[in-house]
């Protein structure tokens, strides 16, 4: 993989991150692809035997755009308190690692994600960890993104809602 | 609580007033858990979550660890999942399927039936004091079901699960027991832990339809729910035993647009067979189902869907006490086995919409949820004389609302959903179980 395509990938999740922590969602729809799938299963304790402890039969999140500009929507009503007052949060994403996809252009991206969040004037801060794997479209020199699945690392999750974007 | 509180607490209650410290308090907490969790029924799980002899799930009744397995007859049968020889965890996974449990400390080794078969060197280093057959896995004392909700009780003198659930059996029966082959658990539940006091969200599914204009006001700012700000309001309340309660939310018109919540039709005269004319009659009226098993099972069936089409969703949570102002809640999406799967899978996608840890509506539950716990705990609002008016509200429908004697189903059913009837039986049979066995003199 070459350092310049590097750059721009992890470039691309710094600007990301960027607009979700400033609450641009807005401009970060534009990011992702009209045919996105954005999914985010269940992270459960199960034995080693198993191979996989990511129980996809129930996710958290399975979105298409609508979906989520719904609720991108709704987030900027007066009356949607979750984030009203304003959320503080930062993305802090790493351990980028990308590989070839199926189609020219195309790429498979796996990353690493914290999440931290602050309400009102809690001393406590809630925060969220795992990964993601991203399919990643180039097209006219930017990026969308075509498909994410999160995989939270807590079977039981430390945040008290799921209102933030990962 | 001392006999002068306590009859104040009596008197606030009969007033239609809450004390505030109660909320929170960690005596009253302490109360709850001797006298409620382990005294009442608490749902541990659906029998779809085990279907295979050796599939097992671990839970929590409250805050004891506890192992639900099927044996090798079909029998399910739940144990505290903790091993008898030093008390070591024995199970650590959520889910999965075994013909054994062995313990990593030392290795005793369990059965299905949870006898112990396996005591590693038994014979060389245990004597004949050691009886295997004395230390099999500890059961609890109490299991049974119904609709296939399987409940628990650490209580053995406990009354069955049945007279328990007492006319909320009826509101089940239409919820779980209208298909032939029931219901069956999608997947595993939601997990997660909130800010919040057990007894707040409890009663927010089962006694609460009011906070719907504002908590979920974002809905009607986005034209998915009606600007009427009574529109949850429609239909009856009903008060049910034991501190249980059901919400029979229909619209204006006292009918649902869709009957039978949005079901298929061809699977109408199923449900028909399956239930009596007048569960018929509240099924085919209603947009949302949503109440509560006392103390701390929560359900809620509603509907969603665009362009005409509805599809029924259906889940249930448990609000696991972690402190007195800090929960788990698990959130079971459950739906009819005999649904085709396409209508399934848009029901699920409907039910991640709304509710859940991410649902669109419960994020804004959960907010509001924390802001009940973080401005209940300081010393005006602890003040056990009540020096400061610090009791919280529950006067809705206390003197302006009758019972409706025509509704079809059994409790008391109120002619409105925005009263807070239900709340106040929950607060009655609350303090009636935390003072159970005090002695008479503190009774007052």
């Amino acid at each position: 993989m070459n350092a310049q395509l590097q750059y721009e990938v992890e470039q691309f999740y710094y600007h990301e991150a960027y607009l979700l922590d400033h609450r641009r969602y807005e401009d970060w729809l534009n990011l992702l692809a009209d045919d996105i799938q954005y999914a985010m299963p269940l992270r459960v304790t199960v034995d080693n035997k198993e191979g996989s402890n990511i129980n996809e039969n129930m996710t958290y999140l399975d979105e298409r755009k609508p979906d989520l500009e719904l609720r991108v929507e709704r987030l900027f009503t007066k009356s949607a308190w979750v984030d009203n007052p304003a959320t503080r949060q930062r993305h802090y994403i790493h351990n980028v690692v990308i590989h070839e996809g199926e189609a020219p252009e195309e790429y498979h991206v796996h990353s690493c994600f914290l999440y931290k969040r602050s309400r009102s004037s809690e001393i406590e801060t809630e925060e969220l960890f795992g990964e993601r794997e991203d399919v990643l479209r180039k097209t006219e020199g930017k990026f969308t993104i075509v498909s994410r699945r999160i995989y939270p690392d807590q079977p039981v999750l430390t945040v008290k809602n799921l209102a933030m974007f990962l | 609580m001392n006999a002068k509180e306590l009859k104040q607490v009596k008197e606030q209650l009969k007033e239609g007033h809450f004390p505030q410290w109660m909320v929170t308090d960690p005596d009253i907490y302490k109360l709850e858990q001797d006298k409620i969790f382990a005294k009442t029924w608490l749902f541990i799980g659906h029998e779809s979550e085990v279907k295979e002899p050796g599939d097992y799930v671990t839970r929590m009744m409250a805050e004891d660890p506890v192992l639900m397995m099927k044996n090798k007859q079909g029998e399910i049968n739940v144990f505290l999942n903790s091993c008898s020889h030093r008390g070591t965890r024995l199970c650590t996974e959520d889910y999965g399927n075994k013909k054994a449990h062995t313990c990593p400390y030392h290795g005793w080794t369990y059965s299905l039936d949870g006898d112990l078969i396996g005591v590693v060197a038994g014979n060389k280093v245990f004597g004949e004091k050691m009886d295997k057959g004395d230390w099999g896995l500890r059961p609890i004392p109490r299991v049974e079901s119904y609709q296939g909700m399987i409940f628990g009780n650490l209580d053995p003198e406990a009354e069955p699960l049945e007279d328990y659930l007492g006319n909320m059996k009826w509101y089940f029966d239409i919820m779980l027991g209208r298909s032939d082959g029931g219901m069956e658990v999608w997947g595993v539940p939601h997990r997660w832990v909130a800010k919040a006091n057990w007894k707040m969200t409890s009663e927010n599914f089962a006694a609460d339809p009011y906070h719907v204009q504002t908590t979920h006001r974002s809905a009607v700012e986005l034209e998915l729910t009606p600007k009427d700000p009574m529109y949850a309001s429609y239909g009856h309340q009903v008060v049910l035993d034991n501190g249980h309660g059901i919400n029979v939310i229909t619209s204006e018109t006292g009918r649902s647009r869709l009957k039978y919540q949005g079901m298929p039709e061809d699977m109408w005269p199923m449900f028909e067979r399956n239930l009596t004319e007048n569960q018929q009659e509240v099924f085919s009226r209603v947009t949302n189902f949503v109440g509560g098993v006392f103390p701390n099972l929560s359900f809620i069936s509603t509907q969603s869907g665009s362009e005409g089409n509805g599809h029924n969703h259906l889940n249930f949570r448990v609000w696991r006490p972690l402190g007195p102002d800090k929960i788990e809640i698990l959130v079971w999406f459950m739906i009819d086995k005999a649904l085709p799967y396409e209508f399934k899978k848009k029901s699920y996608r409907g039910f991640l919409n709304t509710f859940g840890a991410a649902g669109t509506l419960e994020q804004d539950d959960t907010e509001n949820w924390a802001r009940i716990v973080e401005a209940s705990q300081g010393k005006m609002a602890r003040d056990r004389s009540l020096n400061y008016n610090n009791v919280i509200n529950y006067l809705m429908g206390f003197d302006n609302l009758e019972p409706d004697k025509e509704f079809p189903g059994p409790g008391t059913a109120y002619p409105s959903c925005y009263t807070d009837h239900i709340a106040r039986s929950m607060h009655r049979y609350w303090l009636s179980l935390i003072t159970a066995d005090m002695e008479e003199e503190e009774k007052v």
